[in-house]
């Protein structure tokens, strides 16, 4: 057994649905605690969560503790904050680590966690390790010492091309949340087992200040750009909205794809903003990334350099985007984008 | 009905990179050299503050954590309307991570006393964590909307709706409270700004403005030097590296026939293991 404590990791769940992310989360925890040779628990809260515990042990989770009531039918950050801290309080050894989706739950709960128990936090990570980590500071010579199996928190320094490893053993948990789409899922097993601990959390009626008046979600049956398998995103090259019929028409050469599109695109008003890819947008994973029109400025880049193959169409030889595609062509994508749907049918549909 | 709302903005100063000035051609920002601006989305918190005391009265305060150029920042907001500033700048602050920006700002709000409604910022450019205003929360032990894109006061109740996966949320909350304001993404926001900025440019005079601006540090606000700083900060950046550059690995197909071009690259991607043709329909 280990010296540590185990790895917790908060479920992302919707309406009794869990979030892709959960799993990303799962399938990142369970290689660490392999590391660390800890367990990974999962800490879900909600109301009628039904089958909901299980699922998590089939994908990852060695044990669940699960807050099933109704004041958490729909999320609120007090509430919310209230029974994952009472959670991660009754464990007999204080986690090691805990870890959250950065998803619009988890970068609003995971701060709040965060800060009481006065531990770091780092955001947006897009790769989750462990090792070791030297401290020579001179300003601060109560924390030097090289520390062992320390999480290392992985993100991008945004706006400067660096990826930065963060680090925080001095206190526990080590946290952070990571980015939808960036980490590798656990791969469902039906077969695994683990105990699930139903607890009962205490409200305060200061857990209610904030009343949730109406939620409304979107209705869309398009593909949801972090699942789709393929992306074709369309830039400020289109040169105005219609041009996302061209973008539309390439995707529906593909199963399972979606439209995609930078943030100029956006903010011209071409189209939502749930399209966007990027630093302040989704960041996606696709098997084939399209870019039309895009020039490939790092706020983009960062969005979706991990696809597995990206093609750029780009009039301009020097744009950024050809430094990072693996496959580009120089030419005006209303020319090319037709060409490629007719190819791609041609020559692999067939 | 409360007379007016006493509102604390935070607005931080952040390296311009969406200009060429200062950004390195492998994309590292040089800060000596970078242009400085206001965080983008401060603005947006300022402009919520505005209209809140248009719609109501009351006072805005903007506080800003840094060195002293980051005077810049809290003068342009006076220039939009602000009505006063606090510059919260000491050497025992460099080195902070999101933990101890927020003490340290947690206290100087304590310091501004009784404020109603802190906004901030959903995120900033640099740092980009959206952490520090959860984080001033807690804190505070105040009730929180991020990602707020709408908000009015009806009644003493604030309503706002904030963005969430999939959707929006619409709460309802009462005063004290910490809103971390989004950019709606249309274009509108933007020039409902504009106008705001044309309207209540009131005084161009640095130096009557420099007036209403303090300069303060830890020892005005009562933060322990020990909860701040490197001292304070319990993440560290342990090591950086480039983003791994695949630069000259990109098959570029280029010619002037476009349908040849076409051909040769959707060829290389057949029989390899790519994935791709799995998913041709
Ligand atoms: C804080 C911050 C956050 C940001 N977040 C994001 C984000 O999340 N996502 C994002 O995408 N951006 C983001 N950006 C913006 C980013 O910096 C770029 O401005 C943006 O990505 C550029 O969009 P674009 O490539 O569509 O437009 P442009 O840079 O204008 O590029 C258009 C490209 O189209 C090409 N082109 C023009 N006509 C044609 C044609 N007919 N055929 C082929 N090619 C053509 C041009 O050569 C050019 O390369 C952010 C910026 C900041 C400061
Ligand atoms: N040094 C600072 N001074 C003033 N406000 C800040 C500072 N750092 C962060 N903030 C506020 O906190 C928000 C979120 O910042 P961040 O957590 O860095 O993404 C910003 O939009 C600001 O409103």
């Amino acid at each position: 057994m280990s010296n540590f404590g185990d790895i917790v990791v908060i479920a992302d769940q919707i309406q009794n649905d869990l979030r892709p992310i959960t799993f990303e989360l799962l399938g990142a925890a369970q290689t660490l605690a392999e590391k660390l040779d800890v367990k990974v628990r999962a800490l879900v809260m909600g109301h009628n969560l039904g089958n909901i515990p299980q699922e998590l042990i089939h994908n990852g989770a060695d044990s669940v503790y699960v807050v099933d009531q109704p004041e958490l039918a729909e999320y609120t950050t007090l509430t919310y904050r209230r029974a994952a801290i009472s959670v991660i309080e009754s464990f007999e050894k204080p986690p090691h680590i805990a870890i959250c989706g950065a998803t619009t739950l988890g970068r609003d709960l995971a701060p709040r966690i965060a800060s009481h128990f006065e531990t770091g936090l780092t955001a947006d990570c897009t790769e989750l390790d462990i090792g070791d980590y030297q401290h020579k500071g001179k300003a601060d010579p109560s924390k030097v010492g090289t520390y062992e199996n320390c999480l290392y928190a992985i993100r991008p320094s945004f706006g400067e091309s660096l990826k930065a490893r963060i680090v925080g053993p001095w206190k526990t948990p080590q946290m952070a949340t990571a980015r939808t789409g960036a980490l590798i899922p656990f791969a469902t097993d039906t077969t695994r087992t683990g105990d699930i601990t139903p607890i009962t959390v205490k409200f305060e009626e200061s857990d209610f200040r904030v009343k949730v008046v109406e939620t409304v979600r979107e209705v869309s049956d398009a593909m949801d750009l972090i699942q789709a398998k393929v992306i074709v995103s369309g830039g400020f090259g289109l040169g105005g909205p219609e041009g996302f019929d061209v973008v539309k028409d390439l995707a529906s050469a593909f199963k399972e794809s979606a439209v995609g599109s930078s943030r100029k695109a956006v903010d011209s008003g071409w189209i939502p903003y749930s399209h966007q890819v990027g630093q302040t947008g989704k960041t996606v994973r696709p098997v084939l990334y399209i870019a039309l029109g895009i020039s490939g400025a790092i706020q983009h880049r960062v969005g979706m350099s991990n696809s597995s193959t990206i093609i750029a169409v780009n009039k301009d030889e020097k744009a950024p985007i050809f430094q990072f595609a693996h496959y580009g062509i120089v030419g005006d994508l209303y020319e090319i984008a037709p060409l490629l749907k007719e190819q791609f049918k041609k020559s692999i549909a067939s | 009905m409360v007379n007016g709302y006493k509102m604390a903005v935070l607005i931080k100063q952040v390296p311009d990179t969406s200009s060429a000035a200062g950004v390195n051609p492998d994309g590292t920002v040089d800060r000596a050299r970078a242009k400085r601006m206001i965080n983008p989305f401060d603005k947006y918190a300022l402009q919520k503050a505005i209209e809140t005391r248009a719609a109501h009265g009351g006072e805005i305060i903007v506080i800003s954590m840094g060195p002293p150029p980051a005077m810049e920042v809290l003068v342009e907001a006076l220039e939009y309307g602000a009505d006063a500033g606090y510059l919260l700048s000491d050497r025992r602050l460099a080195a902070s991570d999101t933990l101890a920006t927020a003490y340290a700002l947690y206290k100087a709000v304590v310091y501004l006393k009784d404020v109603d409604i802190v906004f901030t910022g959903l995120q900033t450019t640099d740092g980009d964590t959206a952490q520090t205003g959860p984080q001033i929360a807690e804190r505070l032990d105040v009730a929180q909307i991020t990602y707020c894109e709408t908000m009015e006061i009806v009644d003493g109740r604030i309503h706002a709706s904030r963005i969430i996966d999939g959707g929006i949320q619409k709460l309802e909350t009462a005063a004290p409270a910490l809103i971390t304001v989004a950019n709606s993404a249309s274009a509108l926001e933007h020039k409902k700004f504009a106008n705001v900025h044309k309207v209540k440019a009131l005084s161009r005079d640095k130096a009557e403005k420099e007036k209403r601006i303090k300069t303060i540090n830890l020892d005005d606000i009562g933060a322990e030097p020990e909860r701040v700083g490197l001292l304070g900060s319990p993440t560290v950046v342990g090591k950086t590296w480039k983003l791994g550059e695949k630069g000259g690995s990109c098959q570029l197909f280029k010619g002037d026939k476009p349908s040849h071009e076409v051909e040769l690259l959707v060829d290389a991607l057949k029989g390899g293991d790519t994935g791709v043709e799995e998913y041709v329909a």
